[in-house]
């Protein structure tokens, strides 16, 4: 081919280059979802946009930075920290490349535009033969007729030109690799007429697939965050299964909500040390630069429950009740249709069911929160929080209903609530958990008191973030509650029946 | 983001070979550069091997933005464009000195790019008039070629005293040494007595070689069609000076150390 265009064309072929790269994200494809492209080859890391060839940024290493705690401070950290968080980089795949690029010369022996020929390998080795090849056509700025021609001619002889495309998507079907197939947010289809029991159906059938995928990864221990999202899937099944009422057999309910509970239970106390462990930089950031250092203790403490704990909940998940659990579940979804169903909901369209439980419960959550004054127990507060969060799963299982952008808006206000009632609720559990725990910590006598000095000063500061908190949400609700919102909730969610 | 002009008030000293070498380096390491050739004889044009001609001309050269953009060309490197020269550039002077703000001209014309490329190189004509003082006000560092020789030195000295009675920052001009004769006593001893005297000057320098002249026939940056060559592995010495001595940490401040 390369011979028949040198008839029309001045072509310099410049020698094949071998290149070998590894292609880096989490397994939520945090990078992917904001175009990014981390890559690594020999010491350094690169980091470009996607379908550009640019580079961002490029750091040396020595050894490969699983979590973003791990990376040299830097422009590249600084980008980085905010997208992917707690999340470890996982190595996607190792891309092994051979390209042999073409210029295309004008009469000034310019080069007007460029033909790459890009072979994807197996492994390193010179003879390898290739998985996928394909051939990509580079203008050059200031040429455009060039390459408008030459792309004309190729397609005209038959050959598929990628333009725009990246190397990254080329390397990731070569694995079976689909970008953004994983993430832990709902992506539920549902059509307003369906039954109700099939589209509960369809969302609980989805919650089981994050479970799954969640599930194996733990025992690796990559990073919190699969266990985390295993966790939510649980939380949202139980609320789904509470909250969508009399759409199964009340006894398969009961059973399944009694189930899920213990499902949940196993690993309580992992995502809690979890947590704690996440937080030992920002913990140390609130103390005097006098206590920083005393309260290691603690985080070491922490670290060994935590291997502990990881092992129960190892063994909890290979244990034959658990495996009975997700066997019935999943046996019981995959039912057929029961065109006997009796439950009373069960054959009701599922837009009826959905709006009235939004509406329900939002109406509950602002009753509730309207009669929390100042001096209202906190115990209050997590009884809203709660509600706040049962309304929220409704909203999301259903939100493939609604008009997207108003169900969107609405989400958001709730969100910014929850965000207040949340860091509450966790500032008054933390200060309870350091308080008991003063009392486990095996240290020797002289260091105990300076822990225990740190630790206090700890609650200090935590607890006077709780009061500001706290402050702040006589705001939040009243934002949330504004006669517009509700004015949007009856719009949306109010029975029209 | 930075800007960079190779210039002087001398004529001969290699700024166009420094312009194309550097900009060709830069690139090479990944860095999104561009060479905005402002010379009407448009050498630098010439070595890639690209036609001298601006799209809409002068006019559209004062007018900037996307009457600019439309001239850029990219070169036969990755990374690198060029921004054209074209003879009428030859009457820039002229045109500046009857617009209002004449000596911001420049300035205005580069800002819209500076957000486009990591690093934009100026290859300048020689100049000590208004479209120096263009120079001077629109790049964030001027590089200076000097031979050492008398002459040059003492144009150097011009320089830096026209800067001083215009109120120009003479801390954002480094010098290193071109087209150097290594068997001259003469040059050593000015080397050694120049950089006492001035501030900024790079320990870097561009010895007096063929392989510089030969760009004329290969119409490459001699880094490209001569990657090994004594000459190449000075421009990258000094391309690598440029990067620790003026580059590092500009965006924004600079940091600069008396050298």
């Amino acid at each position: 081919m390369i011979s028949e265009l040198a008839d029309q064309y001045a072509i310099k072929k410049e020698p094949a280059i071998s290149e070998s790269f590894a292609i880096y994200d989490t397994f939520d494809w945090r990078l992917f979802n904001k175009s990014l492209v981390l890559y690594g080859s020999g010491n350094n890391l690169f980091l470009r946009k996607l379908a550009k060839s640019e580079i961002i940024h490029t750091i040396e290493i020595t050894s490969f930075p699983f979590f973003i705690w791990d990376f040299p401070d830097g422009k590249l950290k600084k980008q980085l920290v905010p997208i992917i968080k707690m999340r470890a980089l996982l190595k996607l795949v190792e891309v092994h490349c051979r390209a042999t690029t073409y210029h295309i010369l004008n009469q000034d022996e310019k080069t007007v535009t460029r033909l790459a020929y890009e072979e994807i390998l197996p492994s390193r080795k010179k003879n390898a033969s290739a998985l996928t090849a394909h051939l990509w056509l580079k203008p050059v700025k200031g040429y455009p007729q060039y390459s408008r021609n030459l792309a004309k001619r190729l397609e005209e002889a038959g050959f598929v030109i990628s333009k725009k495309e990246d190397i990254y998507f080329k390397a990731l079907e070569v694995v079976d690799k689909k970008p953004g197939s994983y993430s832990a947010k709902l992506n539920i289809q549902l059509e307003p007429d369906m039954r109700s029991d099939d589209a509960t159906k369809v969302i609980l059938h989805f919650l089981l697939h994050v479970m799954k995928i969640n599930e194996v990864n733990i025992e690796k221990d990559l990073d919190t965050e699969f266990l985390h999202d295993f966790r939510v899937a649980i939380r949202r099944t139980r609320s789904a299964l509470g909250q969508i009422k009399n759409v199964f057999p009340l006894g398969t309910t009961n059973r399944f909500k009694k189930d899920f509970v213990f499902v949940g239970k196993l690993s309580n106390q992992l995502r809690d040390l979890d947590v704690y462990l996440l937080k030992e930089d920002t913990y140390k950031a609130m103390l005097p630069p006098v206590l920083r250092n005393d309260i290691d203790p603690l985080f070491k403490y922490l670290r060994q429950k935590r291997s502990k704990e990881l092992q129960n909940v190892i063994n909890g998940l290979r244990s034959k009740k658990y495996a009975k659990i997700l066997h019935d579940w999943e046996a019981f979804l995959n039912e057929p249709k029961d065109d006997t169903a009796t439950a009373a909901n069960a054959r009701l369209p599922v837009i009826y069911l959905a709006r009235k439980r939004i509406y329900v419960k939002y109406r509950g959550v602002v009753k509730a929160g309207n009669l929390i004054l100042e001096d209202t127990e906190d115990e209050m507060l997590h009884v809203l929080r709660i509600q706040c969060k049962k309304l929220r799963y409704l909203m999301e299982f259903f939100s493939s209903l609604f008009p997207l952008k108003k169900i969107s808006v609405l989400i958001e206000q709730l969100k910014k609530l929850q965000d207040n009632l949340g860091n509450f609720n966790d500032l008054r559990v933390q200060e309870e958990y350091l308080l008991n725990i003063t009392k486990k910590l095996p240290v020797t006598h002289q260091q105990l008191k300076k822990t225990l000095v740190a630790i206090g000063s700890l609650i200090g500061t935590l607890d006077r973030e709780r009061q500001t908190v706290k402050d702040a949400f006589a705001t939040t609700f009243t934002h949330f509650a504004s006669p517009a919102n509700r004015k949007l909730f009856r719009e949306l969610f109010a029975s029209k029946s | 983001m930075a800007t960079l002009a190779p210039y002087s008030n001398k004529g001969g000293v290699g700024k166009t070979a420094t312009a194309v070498n550097l900009s060709y380096l830069a690139a090479r390491t990944g860095v999104k550069t561009l060479i905005w050739d402002l010379d009407p004889q448009s050498s630098a044009t010439y070595y890639f091997r690209v036609k001298p001609k601006l799209k809409s001309g002068t006019k559209g050269f004062i007018k900037g933005r996307k009457h600019v953009y439309k001239s850029i060309k990219g070169t036969d490197y990755e990374n690198l464009d060029l921004l054209p020269a074209d003879f009428s550039l030859r009457n820039l002077d002229a045109i500046f000195a009857k617009l209002r703000r004449s000596k911001q001209r420049l300035k205005k014309i580069l800002k819209p790019f500076k957000d486009q490329y990591d690093l934009i190189i100026l290859d300048c004509p020689v100049t000590i008039s208004i479209l120096a003082e263009n120079i001077l006000n629109a790049v964030d560092y001027t590089l200076v070629p000097l031979i050492p020789t008398t002459l040059s030195v003492r144009t150097h000295r011009q320089l830096l005293s026209f800067c001083e009675k215009n109120n120009y920052e003479t801390g954002k001009i480094y010098t290193f040494f071109s087209m150097v004769d290594r068997h001259k006593k003469m040059h050593h001893d000015l080397m050694a007595n120049v950089s006492k005297e001035f501030d900024g000057v790079l320990q870097s320098f561009i010895p007096y070689l063929a392989q510089i002249e030969k760009m004329g026939i290969h119409r490459e940056p001699v880094a490209a069609f001569s990657p090994r060559s004594v000459a190449a592995k000075a421009y990258q010495n000094l391309w690598e000076k440029v990067q620790e001595t003026i580059l590092r940490g500009c965006d924004g401040q600079r940091n600069r150390t008396k050298i």
